[in-house]
Order: structure tokens, then C-alpha cells, then sequence
């Protein structure tokens, strides 16, 4: 659907984008991660052509993209902003007109949209009478309005209330199902874990990860496990015995505790569920995965840079 | 195209939507005409004394002018011929403040000179020439006819005074005409900068409330700061074509009410006139309204539409462009919205530098700047309604006129590429405070 061969940019000697590859396939939310300054909103501008890369080329749907293939992408940017004193719907129409929707068409897509998101009955009012959550409503109706193939969407979540976040990834599922392609910038990792296919990591301008998520959960895995039981401390570490090392516990009281482990020797999963059975009432048992932040934080600054800090 | 073309139309909308617009379209009239009132009607009753020596070699008018003493003028009389340079220098006329000259001829050719040392206002200018032409009327009908004042009056064909500087009795110098061609000129550049400020606060607000990325991703921002300066150069036609229409109808209206025109054949009431010849108060009224009479006249009549409406229309839209892409950088390259002001004093320097380029070509139509004011994208517009107002594109330098408008429109082409470019590297860049480097450093490609 969207690939970008090795894209590089420049701006006056400070680099903000070296070699940067990516294939994006047709109908997967992809997550496009990354620390403040990585790269991420250049790399998202040069996809929408708004700056040219100095090097590398952008691929749409198998040819090299063009100015009209901007009619297909949607996008909501981080910084997003709406013309304070147009109507909503004269708002509406003319964004959809700049992305070559007919008159008719767009008329015809601003009922369907303002029924679905509720926003009929304020199409008449200006811009800045509407509540910051009607508002945001409108802008992501402006981004999906022209039925766009590539939804990009640069912090989608942030400044919405829970509400509109619970009805926004609603519709980015849904647009999925129905092959759409959706790129999404965001620092939340929760987002990513719920609702991403595969995500690709950039920092200091260059692509340090890239995967589905459960890969990368799994790259960056450290051999942890964690039990949560009912009974005696003692009797717990008792029967560990040599076979495993407990790096952390937590009490959670009335005799329950989630405790983690790491295996010793050629120990395994079903040795520890062996050796505990009868000891403590194991309530359960399971093989921790970092989550997508621990990923996030480990691959932007490595565990032995925190540890010279 | 299409792009620009739709964000051309949203800024002409929401211009011609905007209280401001709908009130400066009224107001602006109104004041103009206002002021033109109060010109006329009352500015003109100021206490101006005026001392007038009449050279009348032949003693035509027997020493004599006004049956009654006239409070504004007083003319002194000398039967003899006086050169010009011995009347501007020469001590004993230092008194006076201008030369009546009554040749021997005046009466065949019925064309007299009023030499003055500082010009006039156009309502002493009439009331000199009426009181003069009163007299030679009196004349006249004595030395040739045997009909009466009022009857000779009804068959006379009008006297022409023409009123020049001492300094230069030629008449090189400015005209009424050129005059009328400055406050064209100025009504260019009040437009310009009126439209430039909103182009440049427009700018400014998009990136502020950060819609521009929005349109970024649909339109090229070449495409945008086209569209921009072409939709609110729209709505800067259409204020102006309102102004012309309602200000050409209140003149129209005032001199049909308000000044209307005791000599023009269609109303002369002659009976009338004479009967009233020496009040004072009736011949107030009736300079004020020659002299408004006059200037409508000079607005209606003198000015050669076809070919003056088209090089305004062409060094408006051309001027505009010039300046509108220079507002659309500035705009695009600010960090906010209330960065940057101290970049739009400079702006103001170089429309006043146009303004005084406009009155310098007035007083001094063959001074040296003149050629270099003529050609200079900044001054052009101002200059050349100046010069078209005076006459001055005749056969032999018409081709001037043409030279100076593809050197604006190249300029103005220049200025939208380079203006282009600022735009492009700045539209995006929120939050520094503007400095002269950035716009250096923008100059470049990324």
C-alpha cells in the first residue's frame, strides 16, 4: 500500500531523516513510535508531500506516489487546527473539496458523517461555539470525510476525552475491517498494544525497530515469569529451591502475593508450576512480556545507558 | 489551479463577510465624501487675503475692477507691462501676491495670466476670475455692443484665466490633473496596505490555529499564498469598485443638490444673477460651487476613462501582487502572531518612500529621481497615475508607460517566487521570534 525507500532529509545541516524505510501494508493500523524530535512528523509530512525529501522515494499503492494520490490519504495532524469562524459544515465542505471531492459527493458524505458522530444538529454553528470535544470531532470528520485508502493520524488521542478516544479507535477498527490502511503517531502504548498491527520505532532520525508488536514484545523478553498464590512466603521460596531466582514480589495482601522469577539451569515453566503445586495455592501463572512502553524505553535508551546515567 | 482557485474563493467569502468589510464599504464613502463636503462648503471660507497687481498696459479695465470692495482680494493697478522674473524678485512687488496680466489682446483672444507666488485655493482662483470676467464683460459691452450686461451675459463665451506659479510661468509644473493622479496613486498604496495587513494577519492565523498543515496536505504552499493573495485581492476590488460607485454617485448627488451650478446653461437663471451680482453671501455660494463644479468636472470629464481606468486597474493589480507577496512572506515567516510587527514598520517606510516619490514627480516632472521613481517597482504605481494624470504619455514616450509595467510585473513575478520560497521554509516554523537571518536562511532550499 504505502512503501517509503530510503528517505533522508535534511533541514539546514540538522538531520531529521537518514535512510528511513518502511513498508506499509494494505488494511493494518500501523504505529509509527518515537521520542520527541525523532523524525516521526517529518516522516509523516514528507508521506503528505507537504516537505520533499532529499532523498529516497515514496511508493503508493505500487507506483511512485504522485500529487494526486493526496485525494486518497487522510490526515489529522498533531497540531491541528479549523477556521474559528466558518460554519461546520462550510468548514467540512471545503476541506473535502480540496481533496477532490465533487460538490454533491461531499454533501453527500458530510450527512453520513455528522449523523454518525451526532454533529448534525450543529453544522450551522461556527466553529468557535462548539465544546472542545465537538470540535475534535470535526476534525477527524475532515480527515475521513473523502473516504480516504491511508488514514494517517499524528497523536490522534491526545486532548480528546476518554469518550471520544472509545469512539475514535471504534472507527479505526471498523475502517480497518473494510481494508483501509491507517499509519497512527503516538506516544500512547497502551493505543499501540490494543489497537496496532505492527509498529516501526524511529529515533535520532533513523528506523531503529521495526515488527508487529507482539515481536517486538518477544525480542525483548528477559527470561521473566510471575506467579500470583495464596499461602506462606517461606513455604513459597522453599520450594523454589535452586532451580529459580525470585527478582521481585509484591504483596497483595490477605496472604497473596505476585512474585517474578527467573529460571536457573535448564529449569522450565512446567518444572516451577511442578515444584509449587501443593506448596502454595497458585491463583496464577504466566511469562512476563515487556509492554510496548518497557520496548519503547529500552530500545530509545538502552539499559546500559540508564545504567551509566 | 483548482486549489488555489477554492482557498482564493474561502478568503474572498470571508472578507466580503466580515463586519469591517461591510462597514469600511460604507464608511469609507461616507468619510470621503464627508471630507469632500467640508472642503468645499466651509474649508473654503477661510479669511485668505489676497493683493493683486494688474499689469494693464492699455488701462482696458480703467483701473478699476469691484464696484464694491472685495474683503478677500484687493487689487492694485499699474499701467504697464511687468516681466515675471522682475515680479517675483524685484522688491517693490514683494507686497503683492500675484500679477493679473491684461495684454492688448484680451479682449479678441479673451486669455489672461494670473502669475502667483503660492498657489491659490481653487476658490480665490475662481473668485479672481469671476470678478475679473465681470469686469471685461462691462468692458465689452461698452467698447462694442449696444446690448445691455444681462443680454451680452445670455451670448458670451467664457474668459480663460489661467493661473500659474511665478516660479514657473511656462506651466511645466503641476496641474490639477496631476493632483487627481496622486490621489489615485494614494488610494492604490491605502489599499495595498490596507489588503497587504490582512493578507499578512491571515497568514499569521493559520498558523497560529495550525489549519495550515491541514492545507498543506492538500494544496502546495505556493498554490496557498497564491490563492490567499488573490482572494483577498478580490475582496480589495470589489471594496474598491463600491467606493468608486457610491463616491461617483454622492458627487453626482452633491452637485445636484448641494453645489448646483448657477452657470451652467441648462439652470442659469441670468435675471437672477444679475440681481444678485453684488451680494456677497450669494457670490460665496456661487465660488463654492464652481469651484466643487470644477474639481467634478475634472473627475467626470477630464480624466480619458478607457485608457486611465485600464492602467489603474493594471498598476493596481500589478502593485498589489508587488506588495501582497511581500505582506504573504512576511505572514508565513512570523513565529506567532504578534512576532514580527517590527518588519512591518519597514514596509510602511517603503509605501510613504512611494507616496513622496507620487509628490515629488508632482512638483518636479523633470527632476532627476523622476526616471528612477518612474521604473522602481516600489514607487511605480504612484508615479505613473501620477504622470498618465498630467498628460504625459504622449505619442512620443507612450512606449514609458508599457516599459514600466512589465518592469513591475516582472518585479512582481520576482517577488512572488522569492516570496514563495519564504513561505514554503516559514509556514511551518511556530514559536521563534523572527529575525532578519531567518529570512536568509529561508531564502535557501531546505
Amino acid at each position: 500500500m504505502l512503501e517509503l525507500r530510503n528517505i533522508s532529509k535534511s533541514f539546514y545541516r540538522k538531520e531529521a531523516l537518514n535512510e528511513v524505510s518502511l513498508k506499509i501494508n494494505k488494511g493494518e493500523i500501523f504505529g509509527l513510535l518515537g521520542p520527541n524530535g525523532a523524525g516521526k512528523t517529518t516522516l509523516i509530512r514528507v508521506i503528505n508531500r507537504i516537505v520533499e525529501p532529499d532523498r529516497g522515494s515514496v511508493w503508493f499503492d505500487g507506483n511512485l506516489m504522485v500529487e494526486r494520490d493526496l485525494e486518497h490519504i487522510g490526515y489529522l495532524p498533531e497540531e491541528r487546527g479549523l477556521y474559528r469562524n466558518m460554519t461546520v459544515e462550510k468548514h467540512a465542505l471545503f476541506l473535502a473539496r480540496l481533496r477532490g471531492l465533487s460538490k454533491k459527493d461531499a454533501n453527500m458524505k458530510i450527512d453520513y458523517w455528522f449523523d454518525r458522530f451526532g454533529v448534525n444538529d450543529w453544522r450551522k454553528k461556527r466553529i468557535e461555539e462548539l465544546s472542545k470535544g465537538m470540535a475534535q470531532k470535526v476534525q477527524f470528520i475532515c480527515a475521513v470525510l473523502h473516504d480516504p485508502k491511508l488514514l494517517i493520524l499524528d497523536e490522534p488521542f491526545s486532548g480528546f476525552d476518554p469518550v471520544n478516544v472509545e469512539l475514535i479507535k471504534g472507527e479505526l477498527a471498523e475502517m480497518r475491517a473494510v481494508g483501509k490502511t491507517i499509519v497512527l503517531s503516538t506516544h500512547n502504548m497502551n493505543s499501540v498494544e490494543e489497537i496496532c498491527d505492527r509498529v516501526a520505532l524511529i529515533h535520532n532520525a533513523k528506523r531503529i525497530a521495526n515488527g508487529s508488536v507482539s515481536e517486538l514484545q518477544n525480542q525483548r523478553k528477559m527470561g521473566l515469569y510471575a506467579v500470583r498464590f495464596q499461602g506462606s512466603m517461606i513455604s513459597f521460596v522453599n520450594a523454589l529451591w535452586i532451580g529459580f531466582e525470585v527478582v521481585d514480589k509484591d504483596i497483595l495482601g490477605d496472604d497473596r502475593f505476585e512474585v517474578q522469577l527467573k529460571m536457573r539451569r535448564d529449569s522450565t515453566f512446567e518444572d516451577l508450576l511442578k515444584v509449587l503445586i501443593g506448596q502454595v495455592k497458585i491463583e496464577a501463572a504466566w511469562e512476563v512480556r515487556p509492554s510496548m512502553q518497557d520496548v519503547f524505553i529500552d530500545l530509545v535508551q538502552p539499559k546500559e545507558d540508564r545504567d551509566e546515567e | 489551479m483548482k486549489n488555489s482557485w477554492r482557498i482564493a474563493v474561502r478568503e474572498f467569502r470571508e472578507r466580503i463577510g466580515t463586519r469591517s468589510f461591510i462597514l469600511l464599504s460604507i464608511l469609507g464613502p461616507i468619510i470621503v465624501l464627508g471630507l469632500v463636503y467640508v472642503l468645499f462648503a466651509i474649508g473654503g471660507q477661510s479669511k485668505q487675503h489676497w493683493n493683486v497687481l494688474v499689469a494693464d498696459k492699455y488701462s482696458i479695465l480703467d483701473n478699476k475692477i469691484m464696484a464694491q470692495e472685495d474683503r478677500s482680494v484687493t487689487y492694485f493697478f499699474a499701467n504697464d507691462y511687468i516681466e515675471t522674473d522682475d515680479f517675483q524678485l524685484g522688491k517693490k512687488y514683494q507686497k503683492y501676491d500675484a500679477l493679473l496680466e491684461v495684454n492688448e489682446k484680451v479682449l479678441s483672444n479673451k486669455t489672461s495670466f494670473v502669475f502667483f507666488r503660492e498657489k491659490p485655493s481653487l476658490r480665490m482662483q475662481t473668485r479672481v476670475q469671476y470678478q475679473f470676467e465681470r469686469r471685461l464683460e462691462e468692458v465689452m459691452v461698452k467698447e462694442f455692443t449696444k446690448l445691455s450686461v444681462k443680454e451680452f451675459r445670455q451670448i458670451k463665451q467664457p474668459i480663460n484665466v489661467e493661473f500659474r506659479d511665478v516660479t514657473d510661468p511656462e506651466g511645466i509644473v503641476s496641474n490639477v490633473s496631476g493632483w487627481a493622479g496622486f490621489f489615485f496613486g494614494t488610494l492604490i498604496f491605502v489599499f495595498i496596505f490596507l489588503f497587504g495587513m490582512t493578507i499578512l494577519r491571515s497568514v499569521t492565523r493559520e498558523k497560529t490555529n495550525r489549519i495550515v498543515e491541514v492545507l498543506l496536505a492538500s494544496v502546495s504552499p505556493n498554490q496557498l499564498m497564491v490563492g490567499k493573495i488573490v482572494g483577498i485581492g478580490l475582496s480589495a476590488f470589489l471594496q474598491f469598485v463600491i467606493w468608486i460607485a457610491l463616491i461617483g454617485f454622492g458627487l453626482y448627488f452633491m452637485r445636484e443638490a448641494l453645489f448646483p451650478d448657477m452657470l451652467d446653461a441648462a439652470k442659469m437663471n441670468v435675471h437672477e444673477l444679475t440681481l444678485n451680482a453684488n451680494d456677497v453671501s450669494y457670490a460665496e455660494n456661487y465660488f463654492a460651487a464652481r469651484e466643487y463644479n470644477e474639481f467634478v468636472d475634472l473627475i467626470y470629464k477630464q480624466v480619458q476613462y478607457t485608457n486611465t481606468i485600464s492602467f489603474f486597474i493594471l498598476f493596481f493589480i500589478a502593485g498589489y501582487l508587488f506588495y501582497g507577496a511581500v505582506f504573504a512572506a512576511l505572514g508565513a515567516t512570523m513565529g506567532s502572531e504578534s512576532d514580527g510587527q517590527q518588519f512591518v514598520i519597514p514596509l510602511i517606510i517603503v509605501l510613504c518612500l512611494a507616496l513622496y516619490a507620487g509628490y515629488y514627480v508632482l512638483n518636479y516632472p523633470e527632476g532627476e529621481l523622476t526616471s528612477l521613481f518612474h521604473y522602481m517597482p516600489f514607487t511605480a504605481p504612484v508615479v505613473v497615475m501620477v504622470r498618465l494624470f498630467q498628460g504625459y504619455y504622449v505619442a512620443g514616450n507612450v512606449y514609458e508607460i508599457y516599459m514600466t509595467l512589465l518592469v513591475l510585473i516582472a518585479s512582481a513575478l520576482g517577488m512572488l517566487a522569492i516570496a514563495s520560497r519564504l513561505y514554503k521554509n516559514g509556514i511551518l516554523q511556530f514559536g521563534h521570534r523572527l529575525k532578519i537571518k531567518h529570512f536568509f536562511k529561508w531564502m535557501k532550499n531546505t
